[in-house]
């Protein structure tokens, strides 16, 4: 099996990379998560598998990146800090490379007050930038937190996240330079529908050379419905929609949402392809993978350039 | 009933006070405060618990407190008291509180017998046992 | 300040069942400050529970006493002259003060009246905060002031994370934002700068490394 990052290989080609987000199901049903591989293989270089998103407790990410992995895809291990100390995160780390995933992307998490288990401990040992920090110290040095040394380094690509639409602003770039220097390869950004106040972030992002240093990753998110768009603006914390795109949506009639959301998101994702800065997308359809096969093909991204040596 | 009152309500000087006593004797006895914003929660229980079926407060109209929020901390404390009786099981009508109008001022014997009227429905109160026990 | 609020007078009753003459125990100090355990509250909990008592017509003496502090030796010893008489303390001090009494008196079942809550500030009448994790390894010279592990909710040193909107949390927008508060004040002082370098991860060894803390200070003993 290839053991190589497929994500690293084809953003250090110079290629515009896809990236999908796949969730693993509230259940311990494998093929669940295969089925959801099959739906995406081909039309992305890497697959995000999130970790107990939202707060709600599903299949473990690192076994579900383990089963992707096996059927041939590239697996992106989202790990929160909301549920392991560092002696656990690092722990899984070394684990999750013996088991060929090369890709992880370190997140502070949703707060278990959101999900099914509010009675839940939160962690938070390490905050996200220091998870960063500590898995490039593995990767790099070999090193773990206190100072110990590995017999054996992981091989990770390191990805963290951005949000450039959240408050406050002014500081949003002194976050990603952070996550930088404590040495993320690449990220992956919250979804973008303000396409205005994105570029205006990027360009101070590239200011600072930040755009040099790491692979950005837009990130996108079809939207299913009317009802979802105005759901997510008034209740997704961080989240920009402006009111033109829900007035799109709003626009056409129920069945032709769908189509309609993914129209804007092939326009989103076509102008970001545009955006020197920007070196891929993150496609997040959430419970709906089917649409990201459509939305690659659409927005002239098919086939994968490694595609069939995955 | 024990019946607190603010010493701001029309007709409650200390002659009112008397004559109000005498008429009525045994079934009122009554404290003026010189702010209502002064009862506490433990004035109010205190009552319940040694002598009275209900206990009640009576403050100046809204806006007027010569302490600015007395009236209205007062009533703040009412609610806190009414959760403590209901969560012994005792009504939560056996303490009240009402605001004298300021546009239809009445004397505090006039407001005194409408709070006796209204408590009339709720019958001796159990936390006081039977008379001269404990 | 140590704050706590009083737990609800069935579950109250329920653990004073068993005893016939039981002593409300209030604590002066900070569970007075945040007007959970203090006289007033003493005096207003043992009137209730006497009532709710006579109601239910259980024979039982409910008796009231406040001291300075529940918490220091000292004070609790004053307990000595009056405890024979009650086979139980319901005691309306913190989660330290109840634990105090219990260790002086071994034979007498200490019972807690509150819930002990967090280490904070009187914000204004009525609200208290929580602004200290007492974590033993002060970093407050870092974030201006503001502590990022008692006051964000997901305890980030490298923050603020992405979904504060307009300085609230989203965790619940009553709270204010912690990094926003920690930008806005090291902002006015040119402070900026320090929120450039990477906190490494916190000891935490400082508080919980060694079980439970202890201070010894030798020139303060005997």
């Amino acid at each position: 099996m290839n053991h190589e990052s497929q994500l690293k290989k084809v953003l250090s080609q110079g290629e515009f990379a896809v990236t999908a987000e796949c969730g693993p199901p509230k259940g311990a049903d494998p093929d669940v998560i295969l089925k959801k591989g099959e739906l995406l293989k081909g039309s992305v270089d890497g697959v995000n598998v999130t970790d107990n998103q939202t707060a709600i407790v599903r299949m473990s990410s690192l076994a579900a990146c383990s089963l992707l992995k096996t059927a041939g895809l590239d697996p992106v291990l989202q790990m929160v800090v909301r549920d392991r100390n560092r002696i656990s995160l690092q722990s899984d780390i070394l684990g999750a490379s013996a088991l060929g995933i090369r890709n992880v992307l370190c997140l502070s998490g949703d707060h278990q007050i959101f999900g099914n288990q509010p009675q839940a401990v939160g962690v938070f040992d390490l905050d996200s930038i220091q998870f960063v920090q500590v898995v490039k110290g593995m990767r790099d040095d070999g090193v773990i937190t206190g100072g110990d040394s590995l017999d054996h380094k992981p091989d990770m690509f390191i990805g963290a996240a951005a949000n450039p639409f959240a408050d406050p602003l002014n500081f949003r770039i002194v976050r990603l330079a952070k996550k930088i220097k404590a040495g993320a390869d690449f990220i992956q950004t919250q979804c973008i529908y303000n396409l205005d106040r994105f570029e205006s972030w990027l360009s101070m992002a590239a200011d600072r050379g930040l755009t040099e240093k790491a692979y950005i990753l837009g990130g996108v998110t079809p939207l299913k419905s009317a009802g979802m768009a105005r759901y997510m603006k008034n209740r997704v914390a961080g989240m920009d929609i402006p009111d033109d795109v829900i007035k799109r949506m709003e626009g056409v009639p129920k069945e032709k949402q769908r189509e309609e959301g993914i129209n804007i998101c092939v326009e989103t994702v076509s102008r970001l392809k545009e955006l020197p800065d920007v070196k891929g997308v993150h496609i997040m359809a959430i419970e709906w993978e089917e649409a990201v096969g459509e939305i690659v093909k659409q927005a002239g991204l098919h086939p994968r350039p490694l595609q069939d040596k995955g | 009933m024990a019946l607190f009152y603010c010493q701001n309500v029309p007709e409650s000087r200390e002659a009112d006070r008397q004559a109000l006593e005498e008429a009525c004797g045994e079934t009122m006895a009554l404290f003026p405060m010189p702010c209502s914003g002064r009862v506490e929660p433990v004035h109010l229980l205190r009552a319940l618990e040694e002598f009275a079926d209900a206990a009640y407060v009576i403050t100046c109209p809204q806006g007027a407190c010569r302490n600015f929020e007395g009236n209205s901390r007062a009533m703040k404390r009412m609610e806190r008291t009414k959760s403590i009786i209901e969560s012994i099981g005792l009504e939560r009508e056996r303490v009240g509180l009402i605001v004298c109008s300021k546009e239809n001022p009445k004397s505090l014997a006039a407001l005194a017998q409408e709070i006796l009227e209204d408590i009339s429905s709720l019958g001796p109160s159990p936390a006081l046992g039977p008379v001269g026990g404990n | 300040m140590i704050t706590g609020e009083q737990k609800p007078v069935e579950e109250i009753r329920q653990m004073i069942a068993p005893y016939k003459r039981i002593l409300v125990l209030g604590c002066g100090s900070c569970v007075a400050e945040c007007s959970a355990g203090g006289e007033k509250e003493t005096a207003m909990l043992a009137s209730a529970l006497r009532m709710a008592a006579r109601m239910n017509n259980e024979d039982v003496t409910i008796e009231e006493m406040t001291l300075d502090r529940q918490c220091v030796m000292q004070f609790v010893i004053q307990l000595d002259k009056v405890i024979d008489p009650y086979d139980a303390v319901l005691s309306l001090g913190c989660g330290a003060g109840v634990q105090a009494v219990a260790e002086m008196y071994p034979e007498v079942p200490i019972i807690p009246g509150l819930n002990t809550e967090f280490l904070g500030e009187t914000k204004a009448q009525g609200e208290w905060a929580e602004t200290c994790l007492g974590c033993g390894d002060c970093m407050l010279y870092h974030f201006g002031g503001i502590c990022p592990l008692a006051r964000c909710s997901k305890q980030i040193l490298n923050g603020p994370c992405g979904g504060s909107v307009d300085g609230r949390c989203e965790v619940n927008p009553d709270i204010p934002c912690a990094w926003q508060l920690i930008i806005d004040r090291l902002d006015k002082f040119g402070g900026l700068d320090r929120l450039e370098d990477i906190y490494p991860p916190k000891d935490w060894s400082k508080k919980q490394g060694g079980g439970p803390r202890k201070i010894i200070r030798e020139d303060q003993q005997k």
